[in-house]
């Protein structure tokens, strides 16, 4: 049964690929400690993944996720029992094959004469588990710089040579992954012995060595065996499920050129505000090769031990010659730095310095962000929405799938939510934000934002203003209409993970963010504040009350209601929406806003955000537009450099600059 | 004056053949102290499998906490713990100066006035009458000041204590006649190097490290802790850059950020800074009340010595 | 001169520099006619404000800078405040965290012990200016007490991070306990030191001490299960017994007059006597049964309790105890389940004493409903010792000064450093004058 091909199958066969069950890690780490190797993976220590020594399976985690944002790190219970259920920790691989401090030699002085000699241990025999693929993409960019010639660091290339790599493929991200943006993951394709993939109870099991064949042939062949189709196309869903949910934050096309034409962008200097040039950046990575030699002398001053550490660029000693420093100032050193791993890097090793593991933005102390960074110093050309884009499932204009309406509620005099299903199963991929073009034969097709995402099928919330919103107004059980999407981008609500949330929304703006707010509530803890400013005509006019009484008592989500009319039996505000804001104690420098409302409200709210710290890069909203085809075909949407339907309808509004708000675009 | 005289000449320094290197003179090195702990000249007897070595390359001609021999210099190289804080502190550092070759300066209080240099933000009369009931028998300066406000300094030791490593480095530094290696580098650096979790991004709690000088070996992160900055300021550090963090991630008022800055190294530029922008210390505020300070006292008179001899009964591990 | 001549012609003797104490201060002796009128113990320590420092600061920021008075025994200062802090809180701590903190101070005791015996107050008994000088004729001596005082630093370090300031104390525990492993190292050289402090117990109740009796009031805290650390009554040989947060219920702090030393009083205005002798006194019966066989080996428990030169070997006899527990403790050592248990603040006040290295120390804080303190009072041993020191010179004096000047005040400041005294504490630099006039 064994096969002797040793290049990795196809993605599609089940051919040379085997399932290891959870309980087989244990023979897994037993057949390499048998070859004499210690074994090196993913421990929980001090609150983190650490890469530590293990023994067996049970050294490892089990059911342990993370939470990954700028600047902060937590661990999770996961209601699983997964391995590998989180992505890179603080640790690196770096530390076993570059480790921080070695000895390099000892010198002497006898009398007149010196003497060297040379430190060379034998490195001992490694073994890895769990490296992702950006970690690969790692040693691979070590490789070319401290193992390609012309000059090559002997101690490195022996650590390197000497580990077996097991591989695990990423079947889960956190928000500061870009390895799809540099191009080195999240699919392990090739510098490994074997690769696993978490499967619910075990792991689909590839090789990608002769050792690794040896290990499946040998001592693993008992705990395996062949993989079933359903196992090989659930290992590749939850990988492509993986890279979907990355999307690709930082565009890279032309950044080497975008960056270096920037040496003198102002926002240099304003990084270094922020900036404390700690170093833990460059010491997390798992690429940053720089280091230090330091002479340890005994006490007659004649014997000396050279030891070489990590360094780091932004030690304000590291690029000190007997005149001063050349990079004497913090925005040289993070200029320097930064220009380094997405621009010269490339120059001089062929590769970025960057694998998007996300390391330097995590473990920044003080939550700089290198996306965000490049993004401001040099945005890319054809500036593409910072929201994830969603791949078109709908592409043509007459596409439409027949829905049926199951229920019907009144919301209000004029609104009604009507939930479909039959729904074409596209929608149940949607995400948070998108819409439908909606039609029933005789009217005019309208976008409408979907309002909830259901088993089966959406639910959709529509006033009905018009002839064609009137109609679908009176829809009743059992009646059909058609459904062309979900079409546009989302909220970027991974972008709020760990920071406060501010929803400010008016009338039948409410609906798209429902979906948010029931996200939110679904996995509150990841979330700071989350505040909902809504603000209706009347309180008869208010939308999904009973459902808004949830969110607040058992959701953990703070909601300001306000009226612009109301009889004697209201007790709450009366007046505009921003006007809620007067007395909020909040400040808004860790907060991410959510704006849906008419054009002028939307302003009036961004002027009162940014009064309170909120960027204009953290302040989203949703516009609207004339939408026909709902795919960037009819230009009706047109709006500057987007379309409406393709591009958002959700924008930050450092993207659209000086168009948002302005009369005539 | 000094009657205490020298002991027996068979224990004079110099005589017993470990005169270094061909019979060059060992330098004369000598260690006193201003206002302080002591911790930093113990960090000296601390280098137990280096000590008796030591003094085969340096003729120990003061160490008033180690030895009764005395000298009133010169020094090749003297080594001052404490800050200056005292009139007579001043006149002292002055003389000092003159007589030393090398003046190193050792630890927190010597280098940036130490924790007693939290006084420089509160009415020093009202620290004073605070603690002492007679305080016009109390001599102390308003300010508790680093030696280097006063005179040259050639080296500097940080830390409250010094590290016993840096000590080493500069002391075979000095007899090699090469300069000391100390990285300026922030403790972050060592705390990676060692692979220490992050305690900050991890768990949230406030650490210095970032904007302190390296030479502990990142101690506190490893002991789950945030660092307190107590080896002072490291070259252009960002303080106030992570005061502004502190802040901005919600959790510490902009009085409680003060405090972080407010420890062992407090009026060390930029922390100084950074505390009194951040509206000065906690304590010194208070002080300025005066029924605080009549508030204080020893307890006297609440219970009588015999009242105290009554036997307790069911006393636990703790007495409760 | 001679000692006649001396005496006849009263003239003044001054001594400036008291060394090898931790500390400056300084002594006057009044001699008139041959006899002392005065003895007073000078301190001049600069001051620096602890218990004004302390004051708005929370708990653990109190532990971290009470620990800078003394840079000889910050666990002491740790470890009083600590107590106070949980006693007024209701914190409970793990056992396991509790052992710990007992391993903690038999490192700090170890660590001074073996400070104070080789390097500050032996060369007294052997007639060398320091331990550097003794090394040149008996370089094993100085080795031995290097060895024992490093072991114990690295419990310390391992515990606390570093030997003198460590950082992990912190109310409800520790921020980290150490992993088993951590401790293993430190068993062979515990072992080696067992031995050595065995070695140094028969070398210091060989030596000659001046002949000195006076039987002053000693005391300290008695716990009837272990040798006393952070636990256990205030006791004294005359009887009482309170509780650790009681101190001021018996004692009382004074100014003394033209100095700027606090100096403590029993409430009738007595002095006592704290430290390794008035703990070997008042518990012998909980010495580790190898320290306690060691003493008794000496048959010298009288001669501790009635002269105070004696203090080295009481010293010796709880170096012992201090290892061969520190043995005990690592062999048993769990980790804590919790290293640290949540606690929350409580208005109050929060007062402990425990047993540093040279005696009770005693801290008192008003905490408020924020749980910062309020207002502090912290008794170190040895502004608490100096009412028995002047007692003792004023007793001892006279049998000194018919010696020539140098031999009468060697006399004098061995006198002193038999207290161990930690001027840095109380406060700095002793300065001994006698005055004939």
């Amino acid at each position: 049964m064994m096969t002797t091909e040793i290049t990795r199958p196809e993605r599609t066969t089940t051919a040379g690929r085997w399932y290891l069950d959870r309980a087989g890690l244990d023979d897994l780490v037993a057949a390499l400690a048998a070859d004499g190797r210690t074994v090196i993976g993913p421990t929980v220590a001090d609150g983190a993944i650490v890469y530590d020594e293990i023994r067996a399976s049970a050294d490892m985690p089990h059911g342990v996720g993370d939470v990954q944002v700028a600047g902060r790190y937590r661990l999770t219970k996961r209601d699983d029992a997964r391995v590998f259920g989180y992505v890179v920790g603080p640790t690196s691989w770096k530390r076993w094959v570059f480790p921080p401090t070695i000895e390099l030699n000892t010198g002497r002085r006898a009398g007149h004469r010196v003497e060297f000699a040379p430190i060379r241990p034998r490195p001992e025999r490694l073994a890895f588990i769990g490296v992702r693929a950006c970690e690969i993409a790692a040693f691979g960019v070590q490789d070319r710089v401290l193992d390609a010639g012309p000059f090559r660091d002997a101690d490195y290339a022996a650590r390197r040579a000497s580990a077996f790599i097991v591989a695990v493929q990423c079947t889960t991200a956190e928000t500061t992954c870009f390895c799809t943006s540099m191009g080195t993951g999240p699919e392990v394709e090739s510098g490994f012995d074997l690769a696993l993939t978490e499967l619910d109870e075990g792991f689909l099991l590839d090789v990608g060595s002769p050792a690794g064949q040896q290990l499946v042939e040998g001592p693993l062949a008992k705990a395996i065996r062949p993989a079933t189709p359903v196992e090989v196309y659930t290992a590749a869903a939850d990988v492509a499920a993986t890279r979907a949910r990355i999307g690709d934050p930082l565009p890279t096309a032309g950044l080497h050129d975008r960056l270096l034409a920037q040496l003198d962008n102002p926002r240099w200097a304003q990084i270094a505000e922020r900036c404390i040039t700690c170093g833990n950046c460059t010491l997390a990575c798992p690429t940053c090769f720089c280091t230090s030699v330091v002479q340890k002398t005994d006490m007659e001053g004649i014997g000396a031990t050279n030891e070489r550490s990590w360094d780091s660029c932004f030690s304000p000693g590291f690029a000190r010659v007997a005149g001063g420093s050349f990079r004497s100032r913090p925005r040289d050193r993070y200029r320097q730095w930064l220009t380094h791993k997405f621009g010269t890097w490339w120059d001089q090793f062929g590769t970025a310095g960057c694998v998007g593991c996300g390391r330097c933005i995590t473990w920044c102390p003080v939550g700089i962000d290198v996306r965000e960074e490049l993004m401001a110093i040099a945005p890319p050309i054809a500036l593409s929405p910072e929201p994830t884009r969603v791949e078109p499932v709908a592409a043509s204009f007459d596409d439409f799938v027949v829905a049926q309406v199951v229920a019907t509620r009144l919301e209000t005099a004029d609104t009604v939510t009507l939930t479909l299903s039959g729904a074409d199963p596209a929608f149940s991929k949607g995400s948070l934000g998108q819409f439908a073009m909606v039609s029933i034969p005789g009217f005019p097709p309208l976008p409408i934002s979907i309002s909830r995402f259901t088993v089966d099928g959406i639910e959709l919330t529509i006033r009905g203003a018009g002839p064609a919103t009137r109609a679908m107004c009176a829809l009743k059980v059992g009646d059909q209409l058609g459904l062309r999407g979900p079409l546009g981008n989302n909220w970027p609500i991974d972008r709020a993970v760990g920071r406060d949330l501010v929803i400010v929304t008016g009338g039948i703006g409410l609906a798209p963010l429902r979906p948010v707010i029931h996200a939110l509530a679904a996995d509150r803890r990841r979330f700071g504040d989350v505040r909902l400013y809504y603000g209706a005509r009347t309180p008869a006019d208010i939308l999904y009350r009973e459902e808004m009484e949830r969110w607040a008592s058992r959701g953990g989500i703070e909601v300001h209601l306000t009226v612009d009319r109301a009889g004697p039996e209201w007790e709450g505000r009366v007046g505009v929406v921003t006007q809620l804001f007067d007395q909020a104690q909040w400040e808004g420098a860790n907060a991410i806003a959510f704006v849906c409302g008419p054009e002028r409200m939307m302003q009036a709210t961004a002027n009162t955000l940014a009064g309170r710290g909120v960027t204009t890069s953290r302040i989203y909203v949703t516009l609207e537009r004339h939408m026909e085809c709902g795919i960037g075909l009819c230009g009706h949407c047109q709006m500057g450099r987007f379309f409406v339907c393709r591009d958002g309808p959700v924008f930050s509004l450092e993207q659209l600059g000086d168009t948002f708000g302005r009369e005539g675009i | 004056m000094a009657a205490m005289a020298q002991k027996a000449d068979r224990g004079r320094p110099g005589e017993h053949g470990h005169a270094a290197r061909g019979g060059t003179p060992r330098p004369r090195v000598g260690v006193v102290k201003l206002a302080s702990c002591d911790g930093c000249q113990l960090t000296i007897l601390d280098l137990e499998d280096h000590l008796l070595e030591l003094s085969e390359h340096f003729e120990i001609v003061d160490f008033p906490e180690a030895s009764s021999a005395r000298s009133n210099g010169p020094y090749d190289v003297l080594f001052v713990e404490g800050s200056v804080s005292t009139p007579d502190h001043l006149r002292r550092i002055g003389e000092l100066r003159k007589q030393a070759r090398v003046l190193v300066t050792i630890g927190a209080c010597a280098t940036s006035g130490g924790i007693q240099a939290l006084r420089n933000w509160a009415d020093h009369d009202a620290y004073r009458a605070a603690v002492y009931p007679t305080p016009e028998y109390v001599e102390s300066l308003a300010r508790s000041t680093p030696i280097s406000e006063h005179v040259s300094v050639d080296f500097e030791l940080r830390g409250c204590p010094i590290s016993p490593e840096q000590l080493i480095e500069l002391l075979t530094a000095l007899v090699t006649g090469r300069r000391p290696q100390l990285r300026d580098e922030a403790v972050c650096m060592e705390c990676k190097r060692r692979g220490i979790v992050c305690v900050m991004s991890a768990q949230g709690i406030a650490c210095l490290g970032q904007v302190t000088q390296t030479g502990c070996g990142a101690i506190c992160p490893r002991m789950g802790r945030g660092c307190y900055g107590c080896f002072g300021p490291r070259e252009q550090a960002n303080a106030a850059g992570l005061a502004r963090w502190f802040q901005a991630s919600g959790e510490r008022s902009a009085e409680e950020v003060g405090q972080l800055f407010a420890g062992f190294t407090a009026y060390a530029e930029p922390f100084r800074s950074a505390i009194t922008d951040l509206g000065g210390t906690r304590g010194a505020r208070r002080s300025g009340g005066g029924g605080f300070i009549a508030a204080g006292g020893t307890g006297a008179g609440r219970a009588s010595y015999l009242a105290g001899t009554r036997r307790m009964e069911g006393i636990d591990d703790d007495g409760r | 001169m001679t000692a006649a001549e001396s005496a006849a012609r009263e003239k003044v003797y001054e001594v400036d520099e008291l060394t090898r104490v931790e500390g400056e201060g300084s002594l006057v002796l009044q001699v008139r006619k041959g006899k002392v009128v005065e003895a007073r113990l000078k301190i001049f320590e600069a001051p620096r404000y602890f218990e004004q420092l302390v004051v708005e600061r929370t708990p653990d920021e109190v532990i971290d800078i009470v620990a800078r008075i003394c840079g000889i025994c910050p666990v002491a200062y740790q470890m009083s405040a600590v107590h106070a802090f949980e006693d007024c809180f209701g914190v409970k701590v793990d056992p396991e965290v509790r052992a710990l903190r007992r391993l903690l101070y038999c490192g700090e005791w170890i660590e001074s012990h073996a400070l104070h015996i080789y390097l500050l107050h032996l060369p007294d008994f052997l007639g060398y200016e320091s331990a550097i000088a003794l090394a040149q004729d008996d370089r094993p001596a100085v080795e031995r007490g290097l060895r024992m005082k490093k072991v114990g630093n690295e419990i310390l370090a391992i515990l606390g991070g570093r030997p003198i300031h460590p950082v992990s104390v912190r109310v409800g525990g520790f921020s980290r306990a150490p992993r088993r492993s951590e401790l293993e190292p430190l068993r062979a050289p515990l072992a080696q030191a067992l031995e050595d402090a065995k070695e140094t117990v028969r070398l210091v109740a060989g030596l000659a001490a001046p002949a000195f009796e006076r039987e002053p009031r000693m005391v300290a805290l008695h716990h009837p299960k272990e040798y006393p650390y952070n636990h256990g009554h205030i006791q004294s040989t005359d009887g009482l017994d309170l509780r650790p947060s009681d101190w001021d219920r018996a004692f009382r702090e004074v100014q003394v007059e033209g100095t700027m030393a606090l100096h403590a009083r029993t409430k009738d205005g007595g002095t006592y006597l704290l430290g390794p002798a008035s703990r070997i006194v008042l518990d012998a019966e909980q010495l580790h049964p190898v320290a306690r066989e060691a003493l008794a080996a000496t048959g010298m428990v009288d001669a501790i309790r009635t002269n105070i030169y004696w203090s080295i070997l009481a010293r010796a006899v709880e170096l012992i105890h201090a290892i061969a527990e520190a043995i005990d403790l690592i062999d048993s050592y769990r980790p804590p389940i919790e290293a640290r248990v949540a606690w929350g603040p409580r208005p109050g006040v929060a007062a402990w004493a425990t047993e540093a290295p040279r005696g009770l120390l005693f801290h008192r804080y008003e905490v408020d409903e924020r749980g910062r303190v309020a207002h502090a009072q912290i008794v170190p041993p040895t502004s608490q010792n100096q009412g028995a020191i002047e007692d003792d010179l004023r007793e001892f004096a006279p049998s000194v000064l018919d010696l020539p000047d140098d031999e009468a005040t060697l006399r004098l400041e061995q006198l002193i450093r038999s207290y161990d005294p930690c001027i840095s504490c109380a406060t700095h630099f002793l300065d001994v004058r006698i005055l004939r006039d």
